[in-house]
């Protein structure tokens, strides 16, 4: 098993009442796994994806990931463990405009300390991998969209993580390009690679094996 | 309708635009009381109605004084003779300064400050006010006086003095007693003059004789170069007997009086002066104080422009006029500018209020006009600077769309930073170097050891009764050791012997000289000399001929020709005193000590004959006391003299304070830099505060993908204070050899001076780099802890 959600709870102070973001969510995923969180806008969908990546914290509640128990952890080795284990994809790509895209893909590695080397190596690897070897001195801003999106996937993977999280990752991009991102995660999940979207469309939302719905931040099947 | 924009954008920004006000109040108040303080150390004497044609005459000639240059002259009875041939000359003053400090009024002494006998035409070169009495008349009668109204207060109180008798009691350097009578009051001197007289004898017509400050008035169009030729050629006859010769030609110095304070660094001022290098350091300090203001200001401003940029591009689409963003910074900088100068307005009493209880000094007074211009050229240029990179860099290029799309990402420039930082450096580098230098001086100035009091040149009845007076004051436990001197520590002693020493190449008799100096047997003893050779002054000596003991210090051994001080110990040595009557005691050289300073550290070490002498020339009285045990010397002091000198006034200062007086411009220099070095730091601070504050803004969005894709906190740091960090570096590097280069110049002027090391420079650089980073990281630190999910938060 990859992760264990229990009883989460999440809420903030407004007005002297609780609101509640998250309320009382269970959840099993297991590796391999392909799942899309689907629901309206403030269903809390973002809010679970960020609580499964370790980037928010919750209020109530037990998460296990890969038997370590996550609401336990210091920030730091938290911080350790999703650097090895998990990569993001975003909606607004995140890329940063500075930096070319060859130095996007290498920033994550960066972080885990590996040898230049070892960087040149998996960056070219993942170049070659997306086809995007040409573009790799050019900006994000002089890239379409959809391809914007390829480095942002590409950047999530160079890590090798177990688990991608995407929010909305074709949120931003026309049909053609989103059905090519979603045949993309399609290939990675057959290659073993455990992947939780979030989507608000329901095409999309069909790439997932399991498709789990949110309503006011309660789980409803 | 633009103004309401623009105080609405600034209520919008509290922090940073407090920042750009505090900035710029602060260093308006710098440069204005900079400004102020310089003004007033150029207005000294200029308050005399004539002072344009007065002149201070002195003159050198290596036929006396071994050509050094003393600010009085010692033959002034020719005077008159000297002026009678010169027409250009229209009046003369001569001030003989009264040296026994004290007069007596009905059976009373008092102290005196400052004194001198002058001629009756006095107050035609210096017009000090008379509150009571006619300028006319008032040195009418010989042996008239006037006395300044604060001494009047202290001794007579409320009662009317005119006509009462001051005399000037029979002692040391009068014969005999001397009756006078007061005949006006006048004002007490003001602050910026070089002499602050409270009372002036008149003894009558051509009294004055020997040393006395000579002041000429010439006439309206009379040219002083040729005054000061025919001067020297007048002075040249009188001195040289026959023929005139490089060895005995006389040359006469005129200087005005009112470039006195500033200008002249003679031996015996009236009064410690100031130097213009003193002027040019406060002048450096004002415009690097200026330039790290407009530059705070002006990199502020870039910086928050970007805040703007949607407002004025969608004012423009929606119809302004080009001069539409032009007309709103100059607005908004104006308020901003103005909210400072409301602010300095605030400070300035307070601060000057300040300045009137530590150094008398008002500098507000009378100089409305002054401060108004000078805030409006300051605020002036705040104003231009503030515009200028602004609608530079930031306006005109790009297009109206792409200002509308671009993200507002914070320009740093980094010219305008390293500027700023580069001058922070230098200042406190200057800081620094004055700082050590002042301290090195105080140090190893004779007696700038704690714990000494000097009596300066008491009264010669009190010098009689000296070993009384020290065997007494010994016999008290908080008081460990008496010794009385020529002079006063921190004065300058330059009488100068012929001497005979043994085994020296005959020379012509009284050809040679040597700096002399009279002490009692303590002397070694309470300012701790340390011997070189041979050993102190034996008590039991008592100077008869062939018996007498000299102590020599290192520079006169070399001069002597000798490099060993146990080579010329017991060596027959003896002084041939030029005064009629006095004999000193053929003896030996029996102690070496290592030089000390007498004066200030602006001058050399002189070789110097320290010899003994009891009942004469021993006019101050040092005394030194256990460093626990202050109050009680103190008090036996007080009591012991009451008991023995009931009549006299007791009048002591610390040794300590004595030196402090002496460098007194330095140590207020040194507080002034470090005031404005600590502005202009904080002023740099808040600048870089201000700009971290708005980079770490701007750079949210990237902090949060960074840390998504495993960034620590302390690589966020890192990477947001790596810029900051290389900035500063390059401001190192530039601030090394520009601070080098002043602080070099300024040490120019002492003959004694530290060595410049390198771990000044890199103390001033890491003290900047250090407050900096805190500054930044207090700013990186709250951004690298910040949850990316908040910065990542779809737009």
């Amino acid at each position: 098993m990859l992760l264990q959600l229990h009883n989460i709870f999440k809420w903030v102070q407004q007005g002297g009442q609780r609101v509640f973001l998250l309320k009382d969510i269970n959840l099993q995923v297991e590796e391999g796994e392909f799942i899309s969180i689907m629901g309206p806008s403030g269903s809390g969908k973002s809010t679970l994806l960020n609580v499964i990546g370790m980037l928010d914290g919750f209020d109530e509640g037990e998460y296990n990931f890969f038997d370590e128990p996550v609401h336990r952890l210091k920030e730091k080795h938290r911080t350790n463990l999703y650097k090895q284990y998990i990569g993001f994809v975003f909606q607004a790509y995140h890329l940063i405009d500075e930096l070319t895209v060859y130095e996007n893909l290498e920033m994550p590695l960066l972080y885990k300390k590996l040898k230049s080397s070892e960087r040149k190596a998996m960056v070219a690897d993942m170049l070659d991998r997306f086809n995007i070897v040409g573009k790799k001195d050019l900006f994000p801003s002089q890239l379409s969209g959809g391809q914007q999106q390829l480095v942002g996937v590409a950047r999530a993977l160079i890590s090798k993580p177990k688990l991608i999280l995407a929010d909305e990752p074709t949120g931003n991009l026309n049909s053609q390009q989103g059905i090519e991102i979603m045949e993309l995660f399609k290939e990675l999940n057959e290659e073993g690679v455990t992947i939780i979207q979030v989507t608000h469309s329901e095409n999309n939302a069909k790439y997932g094996k399991r498709i789990i719905k949110l309503l006011d931040g309660r789980k409803l099947n | 309708m633009l103004l309401k924009y623009a105080l609405r954008n600034i209520k919008k920004r509290p922090v940073l635009n407090g920042i750009k006000i505090v900035g710029i109040s602060l260093g308006l108040c710098g440069i204005l009381f900079i400004a102020l303080f310089i003004k007033n150390e150029l207005s000294y004497d200029k308050q005399f109605l004539k002072a344009e044609n007065s002149y201070r005459l002195t003159a050198t000639s290596r036929a006396f004084l071994e050509n050094n240059h003393f600010a009085r002259f010692f033959a002034a009875q020719d005077l008159p003779v000297l002026t009678a041939s010169i027409p250009e000359v229209e009046k003369f003053v001569r001030l003989a300064p009264i040296r026994g400090k004290l007069i007596k009024h009905e059976e009373q002494f008092y102290n005196i400050q400052q004194g001198f006998s002058v001629d009756a035409t006095f107050f035609e070169l210096f017009d000090i006010p008379l509150l009571q009495g006619n300028v006319k008349t008032v040195f009418q009668n010989a042996n008239s006086v006037v006395v300044s109204k604060s001494l009047a207060n202290n001794i007579f109180g409320s009662t009317n003095p005119i006509g009462k008798i001051i005399s000037l009691p029979q002692g040391h350097f009068n014969s005999t007693k001397e009756d006078f009578q007061i005949s006006g009051v006048m004002q007490d001197s003001k602050q910026e003059s070089h002499l602050h007289p409270d009372i002036l004898f008149m003894p009558g017509k051509d009294k004055i004789k020997g040393w006395a400050y000579q002041y000429l008035l010439l006439k309206e169009n009379a040219n002083p170069e040729l005054v000061e030729s025919k001067l020297s050629l007048a002075l040249t006859n009188i001195f040289a007997d026959d023929i005139a010769t490089d060895k005995n030609v006389v040359n006469a110095h005129l200087m005005n009086i009112s470039a006195i304070h500033l200008q002249s660094d003679l031996f015996r001022e009236i009064e410690p002066n100031s130097t213009m290098t003193n002027i040019w350091v406060l002048v450096i300090a004002a415009l690097i104080l200026l330039l790290i203001a407009l530059s705070n200001f002006a990199s502020l401003n870039l910086g928050m422009a970007g805040y703007l940029s949607t407002f004025l591009t969608l004012n423009q689409i929606l119809g302004s006029s080009k001069r539409f963003i032009s007309s709103y910074f100059l607005i908004e900088n104006t308020l901003i500018v103005l909210f400072s100068i409301t602010i300095t307005l605030l400070l300035m009493n307070p601060l000057n209020a300040l300045f009137y209880e530590s150094y008398q000094l008002n500098l507000l007074e009378n100089n409305e006009l002054f401060i108004v211009l000078i805030i409006a050229a300051v605020a002036l240029l705040m104003i231009v600077a503030g515009l200028q990179p602004v609608l530079k860099q930031r306006f005109e290029k790009a297009s109206l769309q792409k200002r509308l799309q671009k993200d507002s990402k914070t320009q740093v420039h980094k010219a305008l930073l390293i500027t700023q930082f580069s001058l922070a450096i230098v200042l406190l580098v200057m800081v620094v170097v004055i700082s050590e230098q002042t301290n090195f001086a105080m140090d190893k100035a004779l007696g700038a050891k704690e714990n000494i009091v000097c009596l300066p040149l008491v009264h010669s009845e009190i010098q009689k009764d000296f070993s009384l007076f020290k065997s007494e004051l010994l016999k008290e436990s908080s008081i460990t050791s008496v010794s009385a001197m020529m002079d006063t520590p921190g004065s300058e002693t330059h009488d100068m012997f012929s001497y005979v020493l043994q085994d020296a190449p005959e020379t012509e008799p009284g050809s040679n000289a040597i700096g002399v100096f009279a002490a009692d047997y303590s002397f070694a003893e309470v300012f701790g000399l340390s011997f070189l050779g041979g050993k102190n002054f034996t008590h039991s000596n008592i100077d008869e001929p062939g018996n007498g003991e000299y102590l020599i210090n290192e520079s006169a051994l070399h001069q002597l020709g000798y490099q060993n001080p146990q080579a010329i110990i017991n060596k027959q040595f003896s002084l041939l005193s030029p005064v009629p009557g006095v004999t000193l005691p053929e003896g030996k050289i029996i102690g070496v000590v290592k030089d000390f300073h007498l004066s200030g550290l602006q001058n050399k070490v002189e070789p110097l004959v320290l010899f003994k002498r009891e009942n004469s020339w021993l006019n101050s009285i040092v005394i030194s006391y256990s460093a626990t045990s202050k109050r009680e010397a103190l008090l036996s002091l007080n009591t012991i003299w009451s008991d023995l000198f009931p009549e006299y006034p007791i009048d002591y200062v610390e040794v300590n304070s004595i030196y402090k007086n002496v460098y007194k411009t330095e140590l207020l220099q040194k507080r002034l830099i470090l005031l404005f070095a600590l502005i202009s730091i904080f002023v740099c601070t808040m600048g870089v505060l201000g700009l971290a504050l708005m980079i770490t803004q701007s750079r949210y969005k990237e902090i949060g993908i960074r840390k998504v894709n495993g960034a620590s906190r302390t690589e966020i740091l890192t990477l947001l204070n790596r810029d900051f960090i290389k900035w500063l570096l390059v401001s190192f590097i530039v601030a090394v050899p520009l601070a080098y280069f002043a602080v070099n110049e300024w040490l120019e002027g002492f003959a004694y001076k530290i060595t410049i090391s390198p771990w000044m420079f890199l103390f001033s650089g890491a003290l900047v780099i250090l407050i900096t980073l805190l500054a930044v990281s207090w700013q990186s630190y709250r951004a690298a802890i910040q949850n990316p999910v908040k910065s990542l938060r779809r737009e």
